[in-house]
Parts: C-alpha cells; structure tokens; sequence
C-alpha cells in the first residue's frame, strides 16, 4: 500500500518535471481559473509556464504574474482574457489568436473594471489589443501589440479606452492594428507609445484634458488624430512618414484650447490638418515651436479655421508649406506674435540687420496653388515644367499674382533649435552604393565596347603580293 | 551585267530619266556622257535603287527593286565626292564598311593597300587631299570585289595628277575583268575607258555608239574652255552642238571638245550665231586611245 | 552581252553568300557608328555634362535641408529630378533624334550609304539603336552620380524607386527619340528638323500641358476626362509613372491621382509603361514607313 503511494507519488513528481519541460504539450486554461479560484483576494498568483489554451475569466481582485513564460492561446474564439472587476493586476503574459468576428469585438485583454493594470504583456495575432470597457483609474504600460493581419478597416484597435478617465497609457508598442483610441475618457497620460502601420495612431474622441507627450508615429495612415477633444497638448511626438488616403501627421477636428508644442512632423501626406479649430469662438490654439519638414503639405486648413496661433516653428521643404482647402485665407490665424514668426525654407527674403528676424513679411503667392484651389483637378500638373512655367509667368507679370493665402510679419532667419528623439532611418548603403556604381560602370563598359574599334591588320607580303592599283 | 528596259524618274513634274533602256555586258566599260543636268546622275541612282523609279532594272540578274540590297552587294559604287563624316578616321571608316559588306578587317586593308592608301588609317576624312578621299571611295567599292563598280563622275574634283590615278586605277579594274558603268563629261576619260558611250539628254538616251564614233577624229582631241557673256552660255552650247561639237557645260564653264586642227571652228561658229568669246583655254591633250 | 545566268556566274559563290546578307549585322554596324559618332559629337557631351551637373546639384540641393533625417530625401529628390528630366530628356532625345537622318541627307552621306548593300530600314534602326543606347549611357553616367550623392547623403532609401526612376527616364528618351526620328525623315535639311524638333519639345513638355490647364479651367474636364487627355502625353505617363513607383498610388496628384489609382490600381504603372511603349513604338514605325517609302535622300 505504502508502495503503491510512493510509486503514485512518483508518477505525479515525474508528471510534474516533465509537465513543467514539455511546452509544446498545450493545456487547458481552465487551470489558471482553477489556481484563481484557490487563492486568496489579493494575493498573487504565478501561473507555471507553459502555453494554456482557452479563454480565461477573471472574477477576482487578484495579482496574475505570467513572468513572461506564460502563453494563452484563445484558439481563435472570441476574447482571450476577460477581467470584470477591478484591482487586478496582470503581468507578464503572451496573449494571442482572438477571435475575429466583427460584432463580438473580441479583445486580448478586455477589463470592465477599473482599476485595473495591464503591464509586460506581449498580445499578437488578435482583433482588439487591451480594451477598457470601462475601466478607469488604470494603468497600461509596457505591453506589446500586433494585430491580425486583415485589411486596414477591417481591424480592430490595439489599445481602446471606453470612458476611462485618470488612465496611463504609456511605453507600449503597437503595429498593425486599426487605432489606437480613447473614447470619453478625460485626464490621461499618453506618453512613450509606439504606433507602426496602423490606422490612426492615436485616435481621441470626445476625450478631454489630456497630455500627449513623447509617442512616436510611424508610417500610419494618420499618425494623430484628435476629434471633439478639447485642452489637449500634443508635446514632443514624432510623427512620420504617415501616407494614408488622408495621411495626415496631426489632424485637429473641431477641438478646443489644442497646443502642439515641440513636434516633429516629418515626411507625411500631410504634415498638419486644422478643420475647424478651435471650433469656439473664444478658444485659441497654440501651434509652437514645431518642425513641419518634408511633407507633401506642411500645413492644410480649412477656411474658417481662426484663432491659432501658429510661431516659432520651421517650415522646411514642404512641397506645399501652407494650404487652405478650397478657395480661402489664413488671415484670421497669427503667423507671428511679438515680432516672432516662423522659419520658412521657401522665404525669399534676408536679413541684413541681423536681428534674426526677416526684414520683409513672409507672403507666399504661388499662381498654380491658387489655381489649383479654383480647380484640384489641375493637382495632376504637380510636378512638370508646365507648373513651373505657370510661376514664372506670374512672376514676370505680378498682376497676375493670386492674393497670399497668409502673412508672416516677422519670419525667422534661422530654424529655431528643437530637440527631438527621431530615430534615424539609415539603411544600409551598400545597395545604393552598388547601384550608383553599377550605373557608371554599365555606361562606360557598354561605351567602351560599343565604341572600341580595332585596328586595321597588318598586312603580310603575300597580301600584299596581290595587284596593287596605284 | 545590268539590264535597264524602259527606266523613268520624275522629280514631280521634270522628268530626269525618260524611258531610258539599255544593257551593259560582263567586263565591258560603258560610259555616261552628257552634259550636267542630262540625267546621268539620277540614271545611276535608279539603277542603283537608291530611290524608286518605273521601268525594271536587273543587276547580276536581280531585279533592283524587289531586292535592291542584293542586287547592290554586287556594286562598287563611288561617288563624284566621298561624301562621309568628316570626323571620322580612315580606317574606321572603312572597317565599317568591311561590316556593312561583311568582309574581314584584313580585306579593308587588302583594299586599302590595293589603292595606296596604306599607312593613312589615323587621319580624318577632312584632313585628305580630294585624290585620296577618292582612292578611298574606290577602296571601299573595292572592298567585297564587287563585279561591278559604278562611278559618278569619279574624276570631276580632281585635279590633273589626281585624275590620272583614278583612271590609272579603272583602267587596271577594266582590264582585270570589271564590268564599269561610268558617268563623265571628259572626253578623255571616255576615250581611254569607255568600250561604249551612251549619250544623254534630257533625259533621253540619244546615242548608244562607240568613243571614236563620237569623236571621230580619233588621233588628237583638245579640250577648249570658252568664256563667255554671263547667261549666253546654253545658247552657245546649243550652237555648238547643233554644229556638231562634244559640248559640256557645267559649273567650270562650257568645255567643247574639238580635234587639234580645228580649234577655231567653235570660235567662228559662236561668233556667227553673235555670241561673243571673250577668250579661251586650251586643256590638256589626250591621247585618243590611252592604252 | 546579257546578264548571265547565276549559276553560271564567276560570281556564283557571291551570290550565295549574297543571299545571307541577314540584315541584324548591318544594323549593328550602324548602330555602332552612330554610337560612336553620338557620343564624340559636341552636343552629346554638352548634354551629358548638363544633365549630370544638374542631376548631382539637384539631389545635392534637395537633400540639404535633410540634415540628419534620412528618410524623405529620395523622394525630395526625386521631386527635383522630375522637373531636371522632364527639361532636358525630351529636348537631348528629340535633338538627336531630328539630326539622325536629315543631318545625313543634308551632307548628302545618306545617299552614299544607301548605295552599299543594306535596306533603308536597317539604316533606320541601326541609328535608332545607337542613338537609344547612347542617350540610356549618356543618363546612367548622370544618374549614377546622383545615386552616389544619394548613397553618401541618405543611405540606400528608395533604392527600388530610384531603379525605376531610371528606366522609365531611359523608356521617355527612347520615346522622344523615335518622335525626333519621325521628324528627322519628314525633313529636307537638318535645320529644319531640329527646328521642329524644338517645336515638338514645346508642345510636348509645355504647350500641351497648358492647353489641357486651360481646357480643365475653361470647361470643367471630370477627373476621367482630365486623366484620359493628360496620360497621352508622354512627359506626363512618364511622371505618373515615377510617383507612382514612389509612392505607390497617385494621391498626390490630387483627384485626377486618386481616380487613376483607384480605377486601375495595380496595373496602372503598367499602363503608362504602355503609353510610353507607344510613343517610341509608332513613330518610329511611321518613320520606318515614310523612309522606306518616299525614297527621298
């Protein structure tokens, strides 16, 4: 009997050694549910390693640590993990294979209690990332999410906020998901996330008070955009390359009391989109210290857009620096205040008195622009000499002119200083190194044999021996 | 070797050729005579197929203008002036013929060598004398060892020593068994070439007879140059020949052929028909037959 | 004596070797000459010089604001080329193209050439090629450097872009060339031709792109219309070409852009490959017929 125990005892120690060594054998998350269910609120469980398939439910106020061992398999149904009430903590898991279905929304990560903090996790392959439903008072940080591989439209948002106010949002990666948004939710901190190949990079609807520092914006289709949120400031963002239909680096619609301060917006369609803000008639905008470099338009408004006031920043090599949609002006927005403008690549001006300061206002006219606003079709000519020869008609005859669209009173002479985190996208050289060398070298080789002419041969005396003529 | 039945060309409303037949047999040397604007130029360039014209004509046997380039890899032709890039070196250009023909480098120099051009291959074609660039035209005729060879006017740039090679040069062709079809307004050039004369006129062949038929005084015959009254010169012309003269007119002034001991016959004629001489040249002599 | 019988003929084996006179080495042989007159003639090496210093100066001057942001330096440059190319190509490529044969003709060397046993067909397209491969040479040396500046400046950004920048340059010269050959057979004297060949240079490059501005203002072209009308125009297919490569879709064309992306989507780079295709195709074809045809020298 005695034997018989010892050698059972036996079984579930090698069961359990193995067990713990076998990954690749999946089981059941129920026994996460189980280990919950056992232990006391409040405390914290550390779930053994391995991959668990199945859904889990959370019920409890409890402290889940997965130390990063710990993978949950959602077997493609529905969401992964589902957290209903608040004070838990969850760390440390790989979450994947949601569900997909559209009206179900299935999430990662859903909670629909705050407070709630999700931290260290790592989700892939899901339709939402971290949904908060609501879940306020939370924290959200240093997780990683990867979407499904679906079309733009038809994916889900990497982190949702639903009315979740007092919520940090900061250091998490997210890449191919559709947003990254916040819905009714006031007083949060996003800060430090990393939004690639997405949709919206950070989405805010009717989402007030909050401060959006230090995110980087890469290749979305829209790297920030914020709707009917009013006191929001957008500080230190990079925002690139985003190329979307809309491809707007930041887009302001009918928002209040913005400041965008210290931002890169680098080489997307749009550097930065103002439709309608500040859309009350008291409110003012504040657009400072920012480089708008390389975008195809460093700046598109709308012609009612009034009341921002745009200094200190540098406009720099937009292909359009300035533009209104339609026919219109940008006269009711400031372009200097206190005798400080902005940096303009394309300012035709000096400044001789070497105050820093530009001695003519900045007053871009450009005939094809204006042309282009009367008919956007003519945007096709973007591009060709025909373009090129229409500026210059107008230059050479200035009633031909198009009134400016705005005025820089006092231009700056030199690129304000900005310091900025934009990580460099040097790639390799050597393709372009082999390419520039292969041209020159396929030029001059195939010009050398084309044109390489031997000599006429020496003639032997029996060749000669033939009849000679003269 | 060629046979041309019934050949017209109309530039538009001028006919330059006019229903023009005639054949020229193997190894035989047949010269184009008549004076500038008689059609010889353009009789050359039909047969030639270098531009299209009613009427057939055969080469070797090849009709010219269903396969023209065939039936010119059988032809030499050289131009009354090598006209070719300027730029260009010697012996390039004669390797890119060697390409056009499809003959070995060594026959372009075989070629060369054959009419002493040897040695000049670096120079450009601006830099040689009118005699050489004609050599070279000859060369690159030469180079297949075309049958036949066809010359414009070969010899109409050249000066007296210039002149004397070339013809030295188609003699030796001749008599190596060439068939020669050649345009020229020098009596002695026929006369030392030519087996047979076909005279033109406007167009027209109006004589196809030998070269002492046409100058019959066979021993000696002078070239006169006359200098006549501006724009009396193609009445003149047409005196003398109604008088029975080998008349040429072209740029260099009107040429009259006469034996030796008649040279003041044209004179007296133009001064009965009141056309003034202001004065006259005597050319060089000839030889009736060179060989 | 009468024309001999060829299988009698001394001339026999002539003849033979006569009959295979295929008509590609000839082509090459023209080809290489008018290659190696091209490229030692003043106005090639004066176009060459001009297109790579402007080409280097371009993409010098569009990366200089770049500073140490890499990224969007291929496509300023780019940018900046277009204009560069859109000038000087068509103008290099019609120049050359006009003075091929009427250059000829008018130092009376054609009519020497067409003496020698070759067809005026493979006279035609032994200038075409040589001149074609001069022009792609003469472009690569320009290109080639700009690359290097992009190499030393940016990286290896847009390498695939810049690849096809090339080409589709090298496809628009060929086009303008064949228009300028068209040219060049229409015409008497070598002035005139080129006379023609600039006035083919504004229309295209200019006139026609104004007239279509004009007529979208004037009678409110729809996009399809706008489009339809403007792609005819090589410089244009050719630039839609190169954004498109670029940039994956034409958006940034405005909505004329956005119609032609949508409509055709993926086969949309192929299609203006095919207007260019057409533009060196036909006139050259033309060309061909009027030259073999009218017999003009």
């Amino acid at each position: 009997m005695l034997k018989v125990q010892y050698i059972v005892g036996l079984c579930v120690l090698l069961a359990a050694v193995f067990g713990a060594h076998a990954q690749d054998t999946p089981r059941s998350s129920d026994e996460i549910a189980r280990l919950i269910e056992s232990a006391e609120p409040g405390s914290t469980v550390v779930v053994p390693e391995g991959v668990y398939e199945g859904s889990l439910r959370i019920e409890k106020a409890i402290v889940l640590e997965g130390k990063g061992l710990v993978t949950i398999d959602g077997l493609g149904k529905g969401s992964v993990v589902e957290i209903a009430v608040g004070d838990v903590e969850f760390r440390g898991f790989t979450i994947k294979n949601s569900g997909s279905t559209v009206d179900q929304e299935p999430a990662g990560i859903r909670a629909f209690q705050g407070p709630v903090i999700i931290e260290h996790n790592r989700l892939e392959d899901v339709y939402f990332g971290i949904d908060l439903r609501p879940a306020g008072d939370s924290i959200i940080r240093y997780n990683t999410v990867i979407g499904k591989e679906l079309k733009l439209g038809r994916r889900g948002d990497g982190i949702r906020l639903w009315w979740s106010h007092n919520t940090i949002v900061e250091d998490n990666t997210i890449d191919a998901v559709r947003d990254m948004v916040f819905w009714y939710s006031e007083d949060l901190s996003v800060a430090r996330n990393v939004v690639t190949n997405s949709r919206y990079g950070l989405h805010f609807m009717y989402s007030h008070n909050t401060t959006l520092r230090d995110n980087e914006l890469t290749s979305n289709s829209v790297g920030i955009y914020l709707m009917y949120s009013n006191n929001i400031h957008l500080v230190g963002n990079s925002i690139i390359n985003n190329r979307g239909t809309s491809g707007y680096g930041i887009g302001l619609k009918d928002c209040d009391a913005i400041t965008v301060e210290n931002n890169a917006l680098l080489a997307n369609r749009v550097g930065m989109y103002i439709d309608n803000s500040p859309s009350s008639v008291d409110s003012f905008g504040i657009i400072k210290n920012n480089k708008v470099a390389f975008n195809e338009i460093g700046m598109l408004s709308t012609p009612i857009t009034h009341n921002n006031v745009i200094t200190h920043n540098s406009f720099l090599e937009n292909e359009e620096q300035v533009t209104v949609h339609g026919r219109g002006q940008l006269m009711l927005n400031e372009f200097s205040a206190d005798g400080v403008g902005n940096f303009w690549s394309d300012y035709s001006g000096f400044d001789q008195d070497n105050d820093g300061v530009g001695d003519f206002p900045h007053e871009p006219r450009s005939l094809f622009r204006s042309l282009l606003a009367r008919q956007p079709n003519l945007r096709i000519f973007l591009h060709s000499p025909a373009q090129q020869a229409i500026e210059l008609t107008a230059r050479a005859f200035p009633e031909l002119s198009p009134m400016p669209i705005f005025v820089d009173h006092s231009p700056l002479a030199r690129p304000p200083e900005l310091d900025l985190l934009v990580s460099s996208h040097q790639t390799s050289r050597l393709p372009m190194v082999g390419f520039a060398a292969g041209l020159l070298l396929i030029s001059v080789i195939s010009g050398w044999l084309i044109a390489r002419q031997p000599c006429l041969p020496v003639l032997s005396d029996s060749d000669l021996s033939q009849r000679v003529f003269v | 070797m060629i046979k041309a039945s019934h050949v017209t060309k109309k530039f538009g409303n001028v006919v330059a050729v006019d229903d023009l037949s005639f054949e020229l047999g193997k190894a035989e040397s047949i010269a184009l005579w008549g004076s500038n604007g008689a059609g010889k130029t353009t009789l050359i360039r039909s047969l030639l197929g270098i531009f299209p014209s009613t009427g057939t004509v055969s080469i070797h046997g090849i009709d010219v203008r269903k396969h023209g380039k065939r039936a010119r890899s059988f032809v030499g032709y050289v131009p009354q002036e090598l006209a070719f890039h300027d730029d260009a070196k010697l012996g390039s250009s004669i390797m890119f013929f060697a390409n056009l023909r499809k003959v070995s480098h060594k026959g372009a120099a075989v070629a060369l060598a054959k009419v002493g051009l040897q040695g000049h291959e670096k120079k450009r074609l601006r830099d040689l004398s009118g005699g050489m660039k004609q050599r070279l035209a000859l060369a690159i005729a030469l180079i297949a060892d075309p049958p036949i060879i066809v010359l414009d006017e070969p010899t109409s740039n050249l000066d007296a020593s210039g002149r004397g090679e070339v013809i030295d040069t188609l003699c030796q062709l001749r008599d190596d068994g060439k068939t020669l079809l050649f345009a020229s307004h020098r009596p002695d050039e026929v006369l030392s070439l030519a087996g047979r004369v076909l005279v033109m006129e406007k167009g027209k062949l109006i004589k196809d007879i030998t070269p002492s038929e046409l100058w019959p005084t066979e021993s000696r015959i002078q070239t006169m140059r006359l200098y006549l009254s501006m724009g009396t010169e193609e009445t003149a012309a047409t005196v003398l020949r109604d008088a029975g003269h080998a008349v040429n007119l072209n740029g260099n002034g009107l040429c009259v052929s006469v034996p030796r001991n008649r040279k003041a016959e044209p004179v007296s004629v133009l001064a009965k028909a009141e056309i003034e001489v202001r004065d006259f040249e005597i050319l060089e002599e000839v030889q009736g037959d060179h060989s | 004596m009468t024309t001999l019988p060829i299988e009698t003929s001394t001339e026999s084996t002539m003849i033979e070797s006569g009959s295979h006179l295929s008509g590609v080495s000839s082509v090459i042989a023209f080809a290489r000459r008018e290659f190696r007159d091209a490229i030692s003639s003043r106005w090639f090496i004066l176009y060459t010089v001009a297109f790579t210093v402007l080409a280097v100066a371009v993409s010098f001057m569009s990366l200089a604001g770049s500073g140490s942001h890499g990224f969007a330096g291929f496509s300023r440059t780019t940018a900046g080329l277009l204009n560069l190319i859109m000038l000087v190509v068509p103008l290099m490529a019609l120049i050359a193209g006009a003075g091929s044969i009427a250059g000829e003709r008018e130092r009376g060397t054609l009519l020497y050439l067409l003496a020698q046993p070759i067809s005026r067909v493979e006279l035609l397209l032994g200038k075409y090629i040589g001149l074609a491969i001069a022009l792609c040479c003469s472009m690569c040396i320009g290109f080639g450097l700009s690359a290097g500046v992009l190499a030393w400046r940016v990286g290896g950004v847009g390498i695939s872009a810049f690849v096809m920048l090339v080409i589709f340059t090298c496809g628009l010269a060929l086009a303008m060339l064949s228009v300028g050959m068209l040219l060049s057979v229409m015409s008497r004297r070598s002035g005139v031709a080129t006379g023609l060949g600039l006035f083919a240079w504004l229309i295209l490059v200019f006139l026609s792109d104004l007239g279509l501005m004009a007529g979208t203002i004037l009678f409110k072209l729809r996009v399809q219309e706008v489009f339809a009308i403007g792609v005819m125009n090589p410089l244009q297919a050719f630039k839609m070409a190169v954004i498109v490569n670029m940039n994956a879709s034409l958006d940034v064309l405005g909505p004329v852009g956005m119609y032609a992306s949508q409509t055709f989507g993926g086969a949309l780079p192929w299609i203006l490959a095919l207007v260019l295709g057409v533009w060196t195709a036909v006139p050259l074809l033309i060309a061909l017929v009027i030259f073999s045809k009218r017999g003009s020298v």
